[in-house]
This record gives C-alpha cells, sequence and structure tokens, in this order.
C-alpha cells in the first residue's frame, strides 16, 4: 500500500491559538484511517485544511502524488478527495433522491451550452448520472426513503445522506468529520457497516471522530491528535495502550488509575 | 426556515415510487399558464386598445425582460441593488451606438448586451465572493458609481439632461403596434432563454448554490465560476431590456436608471415570489399594472406599494405565485 494522501507540517493559527501545529500523516490506499483526538485538539480544523475549505499557514498536502495544498474544494472533489461535514449538511427541502443528483455533478455537468441545448450528450450523462444515484441510494439504503424530502428524516439517515452525497462524487477518498456524532449505538453500528461497504468499492476512508468505541472497530490505522500536533499513530490496539493517548483523553490522575 | 414552497408540498403528499409525477404535471400547468399570457399578449394589439394601453403593455414586456434576469441573480441567493443600473448600461450603449457612432439598430442591441455583461465579468469574480448583506450594500454602491459616471461624463453622455430625441431605428417602428411586436419578441427570446436555462441542469446548479454553497463547492461545483457566468447573462439581459427602452421612450437620463428602478425590480421578485421563474412574471404584471387603478390616488400609490411588500415578506415568503400555490393545494384536498 503506497501513500495516498500525505500532510506534512501543516500548521493553521487562529489569532494566537494554535489549532493545527505541525501535524503531518499519511493516509494509505485502500485502508481506513481514523483520526481521533479529545474535543479542541484540532480535529475538524485538520480536515478542512486538507479538504480547501480552509487555508494552511503552513505545511503542505501531497494527494495522488500531486500537490494539493491550499485548493480549492472543488477542484479537489474533481481529483477524488470529498469530504462530509459535521453538522449535517443536506438539502432538507428537497427529497433524498435530488439530494444526491446534487452529488453527481462531476459526472452530470456537460457543460453550459450542452446543458443549454440538452444535447444527446448531456441526456446520456444525466441518465447515467440518475443510474449512479440510484445506485449509491440503494447501496446505502436509502431507496426506501428516496422520495421524502431530506429534512424530515431521522437523523441516522440524514448522515447517512451525507456520505450518499459525497459518494454520488465518486471520490478516491472520501473524509468523513464526525459521521456518528450524536447517533444512537445501533444507528452507529449501521455507519460503520456502511463505512466498511465504502471501502470495500475500493475507495479509501480517513475518518474523524472522537468517539473511541467507533474508531478502534472500523479502522486500520490510527492517529492521535492533542493540541493540532500528532500524539501517537498505530493500530487501534496500539493507540489504544499508549498512556500518553489515555493521559490526553482522560487527564493525568485518571491515566495513572488507569495504569494500575 | 420553513416556508411553503411547492417542492415541499409536491413531497407532502403521498407519493408513489415515481419521482417526477408531480413535477411534470406542475411543468404542463406552468406551460399552459405561460402559453396563455403569450397569447393573450399576442392578440392584445387586434382588441382596440388605446395607445395608452399598447405602451403600458410594451412596459410591462421591457420590465419583464429586466426582472426576470434579475431573477436568476435572486436565485443564486444574491440580492442585487444595481440591476436597475446594469439596464441604464444597456440603454447608454445601444443609444450611444446610433447617436454618437450611426451604428445599424442590431449592432447597437448588441452592444446593449456585450456592455453590461463585459462589466459584469470584470467585477462579478470580487463581487460574488460576498455574501447576504455586503452583496447588497455593494451592488447599492456600485450603482451609484455608475449613475454619477452617466451624470458626470458629460461630453459623451449628456449628463443630467440626459439624450433626448433618440431617432427611431426604422421607420416601420413608428407605428407603436410594429414595436410593440419587435419588444414582444425580444420579450420572447430572453424570457424564454432565462426559462430554459432554469428548466435545464444550470438551474439545478443555481438552486444547489443558494441552498447550501458549501456543500456544493464539495460536490465538485465550481461556485464562483458558474456564479460568475449567470450573473453575466443577467446583466447582460438586463442590458438588452435597457437598449429597447431608450428607443421605446426615446430619451434617457440617469434617473431613470437609478436605484429606484433597482429597488423595483427587486420588489417585483420578492412579491411575485422569489423561487419561481413565475413569480418575477406576475409581480412585473402586479406593478406594472397596479399604479394605473390608483391613478386618482398618487400619494396613496406608495403607501399602497409599502404594505403589500410588508405583507408578502411577512406570510408569504414564497410571494404571490407561492400563494397560488398554496391555495391550488388546499383545494385539491377539499375536492378530493
Amino acid at each position: 500500500m503506497s501513500d495516498f494522501l500525505t500532510v506534512d507540517g501543516l500548521s493553521r493559527h487562529f489569532g494566537g491559538v494554535k489549532a493545527v501545529n505541525d501535524l503531518s500523516f499519511t493516509v494509505k490506499e485502500g485502508e481506513i484511517l481514523g483520526v481521533i483526538g479529545p474535543n479542541g485538539a484540532g480535529k475538524t480544523t485538520s480536515i478542512n485544511l486538507v479538504s480547501g475549505v480552509a487555508k494552511p499557514d503552513q505545511g503542505k498536502v501531497v494527494f495522488a502524488g500531486g500537490a494539493v495544498t491550499g485548493k480549492a474544494p472543488h477542484l479537489l472533489a474533481r481529483m477524488g478527495l470529498v469530504r462530509t461535514f459535521q453538522a449535517t449538511t443536506v438539502f432538507p427541502e428537497r427529497s433524498v433522491h435530488e439530494n444526491v443528483l446534487r452529488g453527481t455533478y462531476l459526472s452530470r455537468y456537460p457543460g453550459f451550452f450542452a446543458a443549454f441545448f440538452n444535447t444527446p450528450r448531456a441526456r446520456k450523462l444525466a441518465a447515467e448520472s440518475e443510474a449512479l444515484a440510484h445506485e449509491v441510494l440503494e447501496w446505502l439504503g436509502l431507496e426506501t426513503v428516496a422520495w421524502d424530502p431530506a429534512g424530515s428524516l431521522p437523523y441516522g439517515y440524514q448522515k447517512t445522506l451525507n456520505m450518499a452525497i459525497a459518494l454520488a462524487a465518486k471520490p478516491r477518498l472520501i473524509m468523513l468529520d464526525e459521521p456518528v456524532a450524536g447517533l444512537s449505538a445501533e444507528e452507529t453500528d449501521h455507519v460503520r457497516d456502511t463505512i466498511l461497504k465504502v471501502r470495500d468499492r475500493g475507495i479509501t476512508v480517513a475518518v474523524v471522530d472522537h468517539n473511541m468505541r467507533f474508531i478502534s472497530g472500523l479502522c486500520d490505522r490510527v492517529v492521535v491528535i492533542n493540541q493540532g500536533s500528532r500524539l501517537a499513530e498505530g493500530t487501534p490496539k496500539e493507540v489504544l495502550s499508549n498512556p500518553a493517548v489515555v493521559e490526553a483523553y482522560l487527564g493525568k490522575s485518571h491515566a495513572a488509575a488507569y495504569g494500575q | 426556515m420553513k416556508t411553503i414552497t411547492a417542492d415541499n408540498m409536491a413531497a407532502s403528499q403521498k407519493q408513489p415510487h415515481k419521482a417526477d409525477e408531480g413535477s411534470t404535471r406542475q411543468l404542463r400547468i406552468k406551460l399552459v399558464l405561460g402559453l396563455g399570457l403569450l397569447a393573450i399578449f399576442i392578440i392584445l394589439p387586434f382588441l382596440g386598445l388605446s395607445g395608452f394601453t399598447l405602451s403600458l403593455a410594451t412596459t410591462i414586456l421591457i420590465t419583464g425582460i429586466a426582472t426576470t434576469s434579475l431573477h436568476m441573480i435572486i436565485r443564486m441567493g444574491h440580492v442585487s441593488l444595481a440591476h436597475g443600473v446594469f439596464m441604464g448600461l444597456g440603454a447608454y450603449a445601444a443609444v450611444l451606438s446610433v447617436v454618437k457612432f450611426g451604428l445599424p439598430f442590431p449592432i447597437a442591441m448588441i452592444f446593449a448586451f456585450l456592455a453590461p455583461a463585459a462589466l459584469a465579468l470584470v467585477i462579478g469574480p470580487m463581487l460574488l465572493r460576498l455574501s447576504g448583506k455586503y452583496f447588497v450594500l455593494v451592488t447599492f454602491l456600485l450603482g451609484e458609481i455608475i449613475r454619477l459616471v452617466f451624470v458626470n461624463w458629460q461630453s459623451f453622455t449628456g449628463g443630467s439632461n440626459g439624450i433626448f430625441g433618440i431617432p427611431l431605428p426604422y421607420e416601420g417602428l413608428a407605428d407603436p403596434v410594429a414595436f410593440y411586436y419587435m419588444t414582444l419578441i425580444a420579450a420572447l427570446l430572453c424570457i424564454g432563454f432565462v426559462a430554459r436555462m432554469l428548466q435545464s441542469d444550470i438551474g439545478r446548479i443555481i438552486d444547489t448554490i443558494r441552498e447550501d454553497s458549501r456543500l456544493a463547492e464539495c460536490a465538485g461545483i465550481p461556485v464562483l465560476r458558474m456564479k460568475v457566468t449567470v450573473f453575466v447573462i443577467a446583466c447582460g439581459l438586463a442590458g438588452i431590456a435597457g437598449g429597447i427602452s431608450g428607443f421605446f421612450i426615446r430619451y434617457i437620463d440617469p434617473t431613470s436608471f437609478s436605484i429606484v428602478q433597482s429597488l423595483n425590480f427587486v420588489v417585483m421578485n420578492i412579491v411575485g415570489g422569489m423561487f419561481q421563474l413565475a413569480g418575477p412574471i406576475v409581480g412585473t404584471l402586479f406593478f406594472v399594472i397596479l399604479p394605473e387603478f390608483l391613478r386618482g390616488y398618487v400619494e396613496l400609490q406608495r403607501v399602497i406599494f409599502g404594505v403589500c411588500l410588508i405583507v408578502v415578506m411577512a406570510f408569504l415568503p414564497t410571494g404571490i405565485v407561492g400563494l397560488a400555490a398554496y391555495i391550488r393545494h388546499q383545494l385539491s384536498r377539499w375536492f378530493k
């Protein structure tokens, strides 16, 4: 497995606060990488920096062999790096089907004039994207609610829809920002199964969360972030037995108790 | 924001696993209504109307081009207060092409499109990065700057006196009916262009950008480029409306394309309905015809306008068109 995404010395400061400070890690092709850390560790900021939503002050990001530091999100999506957002981000008034269809833009949009005149090529691409949307809906188990307005769905479904919209862009690497925040244990298991299915399709996954149990049951490798820098890296088992990680999560006195 | 939208309602009706049944029906209703309206406009000159009514109809058509083009910008989530001035830019470009440079009318109309479109292309990439109130403020200032150019570039634009005695492009257009039909064809082309754009995938992208531009960007949509494209086309179409109005009224001055005009266009869009093309069309009919019924109460006009606007903003976020859809929905429930 080769390095698919390399993050090297990434930093971002907000005023005097070092949200992300000299952060480095890699994602290997075909793996599920977990990025964890306590609240405020800089997890979301780092995913924003990598996906182009925010620009880093320092450091570089290399994706699939090309430097992509600070590139706009739509250009990264075109290259195959797609992300989801922490809060459920869907188009609430539109149907689930329409939501996913909007995610297919990259393979669907034939250019202004072709779209305007609805040329045969535009019709062909539209039909293909329709099929792609159906496939994604079926794949994630959303086909039963396909015609419901996205905003009326239970929270767990909306989180799955987040992923469906991202998958409709046919990513090679998908970055999930807290995909199970606020979900029940049952829904969390469903999301875990879905992510495993995504990986089985050959899509590399980087998942950011602070739910230790979820991450350790899912990921091949884990990177732990604390105060904007990498604290530890390894298999879930290695990381969980690392005293520094336990300390960061639970505090010193608890860590001591844990060690006994 | 929970609002009454056609989409929402279509979804709340028990829907079978067919996606487009409801929307195809809606599209058909819109098409029938649109063609009906067009038929009325086509036979209008044969109804033995006064010259005044015919000129009112011509004004509706010209205003319709301006409001439907502004509709595209509003659909992207931007309320532009410069649209009246972009229209004026088209008017000055067209009129000056004929008066100063002696160019033929069709070429003048091409310049009416190109001048505001070119300005939109230059400032669009900066302007469309702004959101919400900042965009509104900056377009307001932009409008004022352009207006000041009209006023102060006296040697070219005639300053505050404007340009009068604008010649008719063709002898034949001296007949109000001929001018009316020329305007009708122009309106049909322009509004048809907008309708086609919104009906195609471009319309889906425009709605996607308005509803969540961050998510749109992450789905690979080049949001800024898309916005600039639509903005340039919309401003160009406003310029065509301006060009026609210059030759229709045969007099232009800076005050006819001021902030008041821009505001009127925005109000027509909001009162008619912001999120459907039918909105600005209904709004235009409403606001161009209504003052004629209020002729006797000139001082009341502004008050009534204001009340209309407040009522619509407070109770009908989707405008008159949204109200119509709501009533239709209630009726269909009653008579089921």
